[in-house]
């Protein structure tokens, strides 16, 4: 008897549907419809535990207005650095060439925009999304601040409040893949050429 | 080094043929490319190699993007190639046609003298080459004393020019004088006959008096001008399957930066095309550019929007 009951008995729920569950007053109060919510905790936890991000922050009102986002979005910080312009590319290996020293790479906290494989998006709907966020996001940053009178580092240039806005285009298929893309606002050449 | 293409006046004229907006003259060509950073697409028959597509020569046919630019810049200027033949060719007549011919005429003329330039300066040198050779044969065999060999020799060898040329081979084994070389030369009296490539020199030509329409460009044309206007070389991007292939430079000296796709501001894009479209652009080391004009904005010019996408890595 307690055999049969057991098959009538639901699966132990998965880890992203724990995250949801525990999410559930604060989507109640949130400007976005649940689905997004849901889409933002599913990308959330693939770059949490798939690849190793930490300081994972999910944002519901632009940090220049405090108006609501388009859609939530989350910002973190890689395990390492997830974008590295050509040019600064080129500066640090001269300069490691130069002075016989490896200069760290210090990762830097990025913008994720969460999408689903059968959404349609439009330029205006991007330009919303670029125009709402500032270039680098708020929160703790593992990067040291150097003060004004301090050399500043090699590459600062393409760093920080310097570099071009940018977010990750994090796009969910329906197995649950994630694909990410570098999202750059206006033209910024490739990597390699 | 001063290059005839500087010499190119503008507006220049872009010939409407058929719906096509073609260049046929050569120095207007290299002109645009190299200061306005309009490439086109050659898409004539090379006549020494008329059964391969690889290499083609003129005309060059401009996008109709391109063709609006340069009419919109007032860099160039549509001409109906038909119409204006037909209204300039009936009309030739008495004077006109007999100064027309004479033009003709002058520039085989000058087409002559400059190959019989040429021809002499070529035989120059192979007689100043073939003086050295024999003088220092001539010594040789005076000093081995070895008598009759040396001059068949003489006329067995060719030199390398000869060789090279061998309508330019004298008949006689060693002509001795320059005079003899001039008879056999170009006839620089006769004009050679002349087939031009436009029928009207780029500056003389009168304006329209009814000029066709501004090109009508597709609707990628403000992401063309927004990227023009930002200095890069733009080329058709079929084999990409976007709109334009984007370069920082000459196509010659560079790879392309961005496959370059035009959207309407509220146009629906699928995110798998953008998928699609970035992992394409890195996979051949290109970013996928996507933009357009903010048809909402209010402020002036240039309106363009673009986003450049680039596979993260991860």
């Amino acid at each position: 008897m307690a055999r049969t009951l057991a098959t009538n008995e639901l699966p132990p729920v998965s880890a992203t549907q724990e995250i949801i569950e525990k999410s559930k007053d604060s989507i109640e109060k949130s400007p976005h419809p649940a689905y997004l919510h849901h889409l933002a905790t599913q990308i959330q936890h693939n770059l949490q535990y798939q690849h190793s991000w930490s300081a994972l922050t999910v944002h519901t009102h632009s940090p220049l207005t405090s108006v609501a986002l388009p859609r939530p979005m989350i910002s973190g910080l890689p395990p390492k650095r997830a974008y590295i312009h050509p040019d600064e590319q080129v500066a640090v290996i001269k300069e490691e060439h130069d002075t016989g020293k490896k200069i760290e790479q210090i990762p830097e906290r990025e913008w994720v925009l969460p999408t689903h494989i059968k959404e349609t998006f439009t330029l205006s709907s991007f330009a919303k999304v670029f125009n709402a966020i500032g270039v680098v996001p708020p929160g703790e940053s593992s990067q040291d601040e150097y003060d004004e009178d301090d050399e500043k580092p090699v590459g600062h240039q393409w760093q920080g409040e310097n570099r071009q806005k940018r977010l990750l285009l994090a796009t969910l298929d329906e197995d649950s893949t994630v694909t990410y893309y570098i999202m750059h606002d206006g033209i910024v050449k490739p990597r390699q050429n | 080094m001063p290059h005839s293409s500087d010499l190119v006046a503008e507006p220049v004229p872009i010939s409407l043929v058929a719906g096509r907006y073609l260049l046929y003259d050569i120095d207007v060509v290299t002109y645009l490319r190299r200061t306005h950073n309009i490439c086109g697409v050659l898409i004539g028959g090379i006549p020494q190699a008329p059964q391969q597509n690889v290499f083609q020569g003129l005309p060059l046919e401009l996008l109709p993007e391109e063709a609006k630019l340069l009419v919109d810049q007032n860099i160039g200027y549509v001409v109906d190639d038909a119409a204006w033949h037909e209204n300039h060719y009936t009309t030739l007549h008495g004077k006109d046609r007999q100064n027309y011919l004479e033009s003709l005429r002058a520039q085989g003329l000058k087409a002559s003298q400059a190959l019989n330039a040429v021809a002499r300066q070529k035989q120059e040198k192979a007689l100043a080459r073939q003086a050295i050779v024999r003088a220092t044969k001539s010594a040789d065999s005076e000093r081995e004393e070895i008598g009759g060999a040396s001059p068949s020799k003489d006329t067995d060898k060719m030199t390398p020019t000869e060789a090279e040329n061998p309508s330019s081979r004298p008949i006689s084994p060693a002509p001795s004088d320059v005079s003899k070389f001039s008879s056999r030369a170009w006839d620089a009296s006769k004009p050679l006959a002349m087939t031009p490539s436009t029928s009207y020199n780029s500056s003389s030509l009168p304006r329209n008096p009814n000029p066709p329409p501004v090109p009508i460009a597709p609707a990628s044309y403000p992401l063309f001008a927004h990227l023009h206007a930002r200095k890069y070389f733009m080329m058709p991007g079929l084999r990409f399957g976007c709109n334009y292939n984007v370069y920082p430079g000459d196509p010659l000296r560079f790879h392309s930066h961005f496959l370059a796709t035009s959207y309407g501001w509220n146009e629906e894009i699928a995110m798998l095309d953008l998928v699609g479209g970035g992992r394409l652009g890195t996979g051949v080391k290109k970013g996928f550019l996507i933009g357009g004009e903010d048809v909402e904005s209010e402020g002036e010019g240039d309106l363009v929007r673009t986003f450049v996408l680039e596979w993260a890595g991860m």
